[in-house]
């Protein structure tokens, strides 16, 4: 049992900023046990995503091609990989940690007889493999034992894309023999939530407003930075109030609670009501020019000042990035 | 010719068809009146004994029937120029029972009173002076109803109210003429016929109008809970509060018939004051007629047919209604009861209350944040922990450990209170007090949280308790009592009123306070001069219209400040436009909850606010720089 | 429709953590513990379909006495009974392991639907149930927020990465791990909890079940980690803040 085969995962064709990442982490990996770094690519557009990662530092691009792979299914994606693995018997085996990932990876494990150690933040000698744990409160060290692949899934902006060498690489087939009968889930086409309800909850990125902003007409200058930033518009209740956004977009005790990647708070204060309704956003970023306001107690990052002139800033500064 | 010897005439005798038709008539109208009255009185006895209801106190008791009953304080003192007028009818009554009898004898010629005689003489003026006050008194009561018509009586007109009131304004009229008669007149003897046959119209009229509060009001005002919103403790496996007609109990249903509709309940309600559902007179009224209609032993729900749940859950539990109820209906046992019923079977579906229990059930305060927030608040703060060798516990609260506001409030209270040099900590770990799932009506999460709480006072060997809210001051000391045995505990405003000749007191720059009752430090405790005299150290303390036991609510308490939006205006805002009026240039509080509501209606209005301070935090103002050179922060 | 719901007993949310003198788990003494998030989420789903369709809905958990706390509190907000596999040393146990002991105590009951929460508060592996359904041999679908029965089977509306969603059908039986939120949580009643003591709670060791073998992951020791989360206030002019909060953004945050 030799190699790191790393699963590469693409979007319209091109090879996702977290697989690249993953590739990081498998010749990270590499370097501890001198081993060689393949990598994987199946679905819809593998032919793409094998000639994007044959320009990568590996020894080879293992194309996975069989029509049953076009749409994503665990059982197809199952089978597939498991018999490349079973037949190519590589020492690891790295995955991002996607939400298709924890869809399938798993019980590809569990059909191998192993363990996936999931969502990895730093893989040190050993190699011990670092996680999260209890919320992040914790770390935890894990280590594989037993004879058998080895299966990790790499979290998100744990290692950086752009550490991923270059290089050139041949690309091989495999045909795996897939049933069609064994694929018992129908997929659907993804879709968007629906246009005309406001849905912030599922919203990866918010920019929210308050009183700060003192009239209305003010609010096109937030809504140019939600708009660089491809972020929903929500608001504190006041503004909801005083009808110059609908209530739907209302975030606090009395409207909607979300927890997105980013919130940024512009002109809001912090009072409790809106606080725990996005206390529980993963990064919060607060504009508000009085330095005591309670809501720099929750955010990650604050800029103190008049937000008439950091949010044309930051609009700006967006559009450069 | 009338004559005017002003005595009391009275025919001297009846022939024997007279006698017959007298005993005829008393016979008819006192069964007509049993007919409905013992109904009345079955559905009361039929209903459940009352759990953990017992007669004990009486001095209370007689203190409150003296009062309330006999001297009809409640009565004037909350309403004084119609109380004053329907005091002089009762007193008019009580004073006739008498004449009333002497009345009745005569006509089966068994007088016992004589005009002629000392005693009758001087009974017959007696009487006669209360007969002219009881007129008088009813004309305007008369006049109040048929032509003033406050909104509080309803907005329909009653015509079994103006039948009444001219019964009773006919049996004084026919006592008072019969002073400028004779014996012998025939007008005499119509004039006793006419006073009778008022008598026997009203007797059977009684128990089937709002007048059985006369049989039963005595009886309900003496046989109250204990105390003020003195919720009753559930009573075994089955009993989940008011959740059908087997579940009300004898007070309950003995107050739901003593109503007499007069509305100073709902007068005082926030919520019927800002156009929502809830009106206390109707929740009365509508279990009054489910047990006309229905009955109790039944299992057909409370909350449907004549009461709703919606109105059920606006209620703030401010207390204004059964503070104000002059037959001794006690709202508030009641309304909570009916939310038991559909909380603790589940047939209340609201989406922030079910988050409300949810986080309260599985972490440590009513706001769903993380208790790492409080331990960094204390440690940012610097506040002493209490380790069991301190005299008070300083309790913190879901507002005064969570909400920005509320933490300053406890900042400075903290200040203060070392500047006193007390010894206080606090502790590190703190559950909600449960207030808001108490008034909500959820046992469950409340037994969970009481005695949580209980254990952690107990390991900490806490002694003495002293907080900023009024609510966590209620539920420790009241509610937790069903649990176990809380340690004694006051509010800020007791324990700094206590030092008022140590407070810093301001000299210049002296503003205009107007100082917001909290209706749990209020109503609920009584306490309403400690506060004052702490604001007073800050500037000159005015009240608003609405003060004291008649302070409007700030609209946040029985857990509405959790449910999200309110319909119709919002009582804060009401509240703080009365509280602006005043030109004061300060609101001060006493709870971090009325702290709140405030400080967001203030912000809502673009005119410049008064501004807003805890009373502690009126005292740290001027409490002399700290060590490094800060003036004292606000 | 006979649903099985495999719920977790983890530590509450405010729980302090620290470490236990052995280095290899979090001090569980003056620990309180609660049902984990997504299989209360779970379980409100089993307990709709099971309001739409009838049929039953039995509860299933892993762990010591005290799991039984939150058994009962899944019994009161309405499950109809309940497995409890009596574990002492689940924190040794790895995810195939645990799976396989769930899945003993499932398949005798042969069930039309499991379902589970996506991942538990405290190890946050989200694997459990996919691992489940190989071992069961049943299709699954993961990261679910709403469940409808269809005359085929299933369909399910799964959440995919950045607001995008997915339909999936799926045939009965069948494994499905549930997100947080799609449905609101019921609440656990006073009566519920009455009636909860008079429902079934079947116990077994897991002794009884399977021998688990070695595990394959092991978890080493656990670590208090080095950075907390604290405000930057970033300095400078408007332009300057701007700037830096971008870079922020772009290598700290990694949302651009």
């Amino acid at each position: 049992m030799s190699g790191i085969f790393v699963v590469l995962e693409e979007r319209d064709g091109r090879v996702s900023r977290a697989s690249w990442e993953a590739l990081a982490a498998g010749q990270h990996l590499a370097a501890q046990t001198n081993e060689p770094v393949s990598a994987v690519v199946l679905g819809a557009n593998a032919d793409d995503a094998a000639s994007e990662s044959a320009t990568k530092a590996v020894a080879k691009v293992i194309r996975i091609g069989h029509p049953l792979l076009a749409r994503y299914t665990p059982d197809g994606y199952i089978a597939a990989l498991h018999q490349l693995i079973h037949s190519e018997r590589p020492a690891q085996v790295v995955f991002p940690h996607t939400y298709q990932v924890r869809d399938f990876a798993p019980a590809l494990a569990a059909r191998l007889g192993q363990v996936l150690i999931s969502d990895v933040v730093a893989i040190g000698d050993g190699p011990v493999f670092t996680r999260q744990l209890m919320q992040g409160r914790l770390t935890g060290n894990y280590r594989h034992q037993g004879n058998g692949p080895c299966l990790i899934s790499v979290q998100a902006g744990a290692f950086r894309a752009d550490a991923v060498q270059t290089g050139t690489a041949e690309i091989v087939t495999f045909e795996p023999q897939i049933d069609p009968a064994s694929i018992r889930t129908r997929p659907g086409e993804p879709f968007r939530g629906s246009a005309q309800t406001v849905d912030l909850g599922s919203a990866p990125l918010i920019v929210a407003v308050g009183r700060g902003i003192k009239e209305a007409d003010n609010l096109s200058l937030v809504q140019d930075l939600a708009s660089t930033l491809g972020a929903e518009l929500a608001a504190s209740r006041p503004i909801c109030d005083n009808g110059w956004l609908p209530m739907e977009r209302q975030v606090g005790s009395s409207g909607q609670t979300v927890a997105p990647k980013l919130y940024i708070a512009v002109g809001i204060s912090g009072a409790i009501q809106h606080l725990v309704g996005m206390k529980g956003s993963q990064c919060i970023v607060a504009i508000n020019k009085d330095p005591e306001a309670p809501i720099f107690e929750v955010a990650d990052y604050g800029i103190v000042g008049d937000l008439f002139e950091v949010v044309p800033a930051l609009t700006e500064a967006l559009k450069g990035a | 010719m009338l004559s005017l010897t002003f005595t009391l005439a009275e025919p001297q005798s009846f022939a024997l068809w007279e006698k017959l038709l007298l005993a005829a008539l008393i016979i008819v109208s006192a069964g007509l009146f049993w007919r409905r009255f013992g109904v009345v009185l079955d559905r009361i006895l039929q209903s459940k004994k009352d759990p953990g209801f017992h007669l004990g106190n009486l001095a209370r008791r007689v203190w409150d029937f003296v009062s309330e009953v006999l001297l009809q304080s409640k009565v004037i003192r909350q309403r004084p120029l119609p109380g004053l007028a329907h005091a002089f009818v009762f007193w008019g009554f009580c004073a006739f029972a008498l004449v009333t009898l002497n009345h009745v004898a005569a006509g089966f010629g068994a007088s016992f009173l004589s005009p002629s005689g000392a005693f009758g003489r001087f009974y017959f003026y007696f009487a006669a002076a209360f007969a002219l006050a009881c007129a008088i008194g009813i004309l305007g009561l008369l006049i109040r109803r048929f032509l003033v018509r406050p909104r509080w009586l309803g907005a329909k007109l009653s015509c079994e109210s103006g039948f009444i009131a001219f019964l009773i304004f006919a049996l004084m009229v026919t006592y008072l003429a019969a002073f400028f008669t004779t014996d012998a007149a025939p007008a005499t003897r119509i004039l006793w016929w006419a006073h009778t046959l008022c008598l026997l119209v009203f007797l059977p009229i009684i128990p089937h109008t709002k007048h059985l509060h006369l049989v039963l009001s005595p009886a309900t005002v003496f046989l109250s809970r204990g105390g003020f919103s003195d919720i009753p403790p559930l009573a075994g496996d089955e009993d989940f509060g008011l959740v059908a007609g087997q579940d009300l109990t004898r007070i309950v249903s003995l107050q739901a018939y003593s109503c007499v509709e007069c509305g100073r309940c709902s007068e005082h309600c926030p919520a019927t004051n800002t156009g929502k559902i809830l009106n206390p007179k109707e929740i009365i009224l509508g279990v009054r007629a489910y047990l006309n209609d229905i009955g109790p032993r039944t299992d057909e729900p409370l909350l449907g047919k004549y009461n709703s749940q919606e109105a059920v859950f606006q209620c703030t539990t401010c207390g204004s209604c059964e503070f104000q109820c002059p037959v001794g209906i006690e709202h508030l046992p009641i309304m909570i009861g009916l939310r038991r019923g559909a909380v603790n079977t589940g047939a209340w579906e609201d989406d922030y209350g079910a988050k409300l229990f949810n986080q309260l059930e599985r972490g440590s305060n009513a706001l769903g944040i993380s208790a790492a927030e409080r331990d960094k608040f204390i440690q940012r703060e610097q506040l002493p922990i209490f380790d069991g060798t301190q005299e008070y516990c300083l309790w913190l609260g879901c507002m005064g450990g969570y909400d920005p506001k509320g933490r300053e409030i406890v900042a400075a209270f903290a200040r203060v209170m070392k500047h006193l040099g007390a010894s206080f900590g606090v502790l590190r770990k703190e559950k909600c007090t449960g207030d808001p799932v108490r008034r909500l009506g959820n046992d469950l999460v409340f037994q969970q949280l009481a005695e949580a709480n209980l254990e952690i006072l107990a390991q900490s060997k806490v002694k003495r308790i002293v907080t900023i809210c009024p609510h966590c001051v209620r539920t420790i000391q009241e509610d937790w009592k069903a649990y176990g045995t809380p340690p004694p505990i006051e509010h800020h405003s007791e324990f700094l009123a206590r030092y008022a000749e140590q407070l810093p007191k301001r000299v210049q720059d002296k503003e205009k306070i107007v100082f917001h009752d909290p209706c749990y430090l209020g109503r609920y405790r009584n306490v309403y001069d400690e506060p004052r005299a702490v604001a007073a150290t800050a500037g000159e303390v005015v009240d608003p219209p609405r003060a004291r036991e008649r302070s409007f609510c700030c609209g946040a308490g029985g857990g509405l400040t959790f449910l999200g939006e309110e319909t119709g205006e919002r009582v804060s805002h009401v509240r703080a436009q009365e509280l602006i009026a005043t030109g004061a240039s300060t609101i001060g509080t006493a709870c971090p909850f009325c702290n709140s509501m405030f400080r967001d209606a203030l912000g809502a209005s673009n005119q410049p606010a008064p501004q807003l301070l805890d009373i502690a935090q009126l005292v740290a103002r001027s409490l002399p720089a700290t060590d490094s050179g800060e003036p004292g922060k606000k | 429709m006979k649903i099985i719901v495999a719920i977790k007993q983890v530590p509450e949310r405010d729980a302090q953590v620290r470490i236990d003198p052995t280095g290899k788990w979090m001090e569980e003494a003056d620990v309180q513990f609660a049902m984990n998030e997504s299989d209360a989420y779970a379980l409100e789903e089993a307990l709709q379909l099971k309001e739409k369709q009838g049929g039953e809905v039995v509860v299933l958990s892993a762990g010591p006495e005290r799991v039984g706390t939150t058994i009962r509190e899944a019994l009161a907000k309405g499950a109809d009974r309940a497995i409890h596999v009596d574990a002492d040393n689940l924190q040794e146990l790895d995810s195939l392991s645990v799976a396989r002991l769930l899945a003993e105590a499932i398949k005798p009951e042969s069930p039309d639907l499991v379902l589970t929460g996506l991942q538990s508060d405290d190890l946050g592996l989200g694997q459990t149930g996919v691992i489940l359904a190989e071992l069961l041999g049943m299709p699954h679908a993961s990261l679910i927020l709403t469940v409808e029965k269809t005359d085929s089977g299933l369909s399910v509306k799964r959440e995919l990465e950045n607001g995008w969603f997915q339909t999936i059908e799926l045939p009965l039986p069948a494994v499905l791990t549930i997100q947080s939120g799609g449905n609101k949580l019921r609440y656990a009643t006073l009566m519920g909890i009455k009636r909860a003591k008079t429902k079934e709670l079947r116990r077994i060791a897991a002794s009884e079940l399977a021998a688990p073998p070695a595990s394959l992951a092991v978890l080493e020791s656990i670590a208090l980690p080095q950075k907390q989360r604290s405000t930057q206030i970033l300095p400078g002019t408007a332009k300057e803040a701007a700037a830096t909060l971008v870079e922020k953004l772009k290598f700290e945050v990694r949302v651009l």
